[in-house]
């Protein structure tokens, strides 16, 4: 998994109080800082957006899970009861621990609908992939 | 003992005469490697060096030999490698794993997060970069000193020998699921390309930031070599033209040239063709590449105590934008 925010944050704390050597006072130290800076505005990107990415992806992946059901389901209905569920947990490591059990069931479906050459499924997975990309991006001023 | 104390007994006891540390700094340049600039005086001669350290606890022993030999391999043959003066395996009075380089002055590497990094000598270093490349897979490997560290690989296994390390270690550092760069190991897996049309060194991490360019438009420097290997040339070609280098919808490639006059001017030096087939393959693997190494970042990054900022700007934002561009790549060949 990418850094959680609250990973990213205990990171600025870690930095900021740990001493550095004489030798790597300068440039490397402006180096840091640096980065510091671009992950403070990346951090305010995904404050504002982390939340709604990780519902709406696993909404979006419980969607594609239940149409799939009715073809590919396992005998003891995995896919459909994981299209039934909602995220009830808010916390972002609730909401990531329902996304890694969902995430686990797309790959899975994906490569089903790979083997039965089904370039229906195949391609809405596809482009479900580029909608996941899209919500949870962060992006650098000019980049 | 200090940094400083250490390496001038280092360089005295080698050199056989008085040494002085006059400045060390440590510089950015990578995260899995200390790297310093120092000035010395041995025996009346003034000279600036590079010094790459392991950190604390590496494991690393066969990369540092493995950089260095790379280096060494490509001094002389017009393609820019430093100078790589020393290498001390058990670290001798640095206390770890090191070798020394000479530092070359007066360029700097260009951020692949700029518009127009080489302004106003786009054109000129683009012409450079890809000529360094394509001089750098037409090289005969028979007899380079990197022969001693890594195995030559038939041609019709060069894709499944990288494509295995690299989906190795997202099996291995994986922290959560990951289906934009599964769903791409298998699509490779399933459409390999042809044989390599012959073994060359791959550098490994040939990129735009891991270059040096003086401000006239010359490439003075190509570093980082601590990824080199033998395999198929177009590697290097996929990976330094990974969209990952160059701003989103960019019609150049890192701020230089298109993609189309970096191939040619590739295939000019090297004396070899780019197939699109096997291109669009290396391309499609740079991104899982990318995605290994950003994954590794991460679960580093973590493991190491949060020290270290690069590591979560490359396992946060890096793999964010690696996962679009994977998409991307997808959606295009499921379109054809």
């Amino acid at each position: 998994m990418t850094p959680t925010l609250p990973d990213i944050m205990t990171g600025f704390a870690v930095t900021l109080s740990t001493p550095l050597p004489p030798e790597s006072g300068g440039d490397y130290m402006v180096g840091r800082m640096g980065m510091l800076t671009m992950l403070s505005m990346l951090a305010s990107q995904e404050a504002e957006r982390g939340t709604a990415a990780r519902v709406w992806e696993n909404r979006a992946i419980r969607a594609i899970l239940g149409k799939a059901a009715a073809t590919y389901d396992t005998p003891d209905g995995a896919l459909a009861k994981a299209a039934r569920e909602v995220d009830t947990d808010f916390t972002w490591s609730g909401l990531d621990a329902a996304n890694a059990a969902l995430r686990r069931q797309l790959i899975a479906l994906h490569e089903k609908a790979e083997t039965a050459g089904d370039r229906d499924l195949d391609r809405q997975i596809i482009a479900l992939y580029g909608e996941m990309a899209h919500a949870r991006r962060l992006e650098i001023a000019g980049g | 003992m200090t940094l400083i104390e250490r390496l001038e007994a280092y360089l005295t006891r080698t050199h056989g005469q008085p040494a002085t540390v006059t400045t060390l700094s440590r510089i950015s340049g990578g995260a899995s490697r200390e790297t310093y600039k120092f000035d010395a005086e041995i025996g009346g001669e003034a000279k600036g060096y590079i010094l790459r350290r392991d950190p604390p606890g590496s494991l690393i022993e066969t990369d540092r030999r493995l950089e260095f030999l790379a280096i060494q391999s490509f001094r002389d043959k017009n393609v820019a490698a430093p100078e790589a003066l020393a290498l001390e395996m058990d670290g001798a009075e640095l206390e770890r794993p090191f070798f020394i380089m000479g530092r070359i002055e007066g360029g700097a590497p260009g951020s692949p997060f700029a518009a127009d990094p080489y302004a106003p000598h786009g054109r000129a270093i683009g012409e450079q970069f890809f000529s360094i490349m394509g001089r750098i897979a037409g090289e005969p490997v028979e007899g380079l000193p990197i022969l001693e560290v890594t195995d030559m690989p038939a041609p019709d296994q060069c894709w499944r020998r990288e494509l295995d390390y690299w989906a190795g270690v997202i099996d291995e550092d994986e922290l959560h699921p990951q289906p934009i760069v599964r769903a791409a190991i298998r699509k490779l897996r399933a459409n390999p390309p042809p044989p390599a049309q012959k073994i060359a060194v791959v550098h490994g991490d040939y990129r735009s930031g891991n270059f040096l360019a003086n401000g006239s438009g010359d490439i003075i420097a190509i570093l980082d070599w601590e990824m080199a290997h033998l395999g198929d040339p177009l590697e290097d070609l996929g990976w330094a033209t990974d969209p990952l280098w160059s701003l989103p919808g960019s019609p150049t490639i890192s701020g230089t040239i298109s993609l189309e006059d970096g191939i040619a001017a590739w295939e000019r030096a090297s004396g070899l063709k780019v197939d699109p087939k096997a291109f669009a393959w290396w391309r499609l693997f740079a991104s899982v590449k990318g995605q290994a190494i950003w994954t590794s970042s991460a679960k580093e990054w973590r493991d190491g105590g949060f020290k270290e900022p690069i590591l979560a700007f490359s396992g946060w934002y890096t793999a964010r934008r690696q996962d679009q561009i994977l998409a991307a790549h997808l959606a295009a060949l499921e379109a054809l």
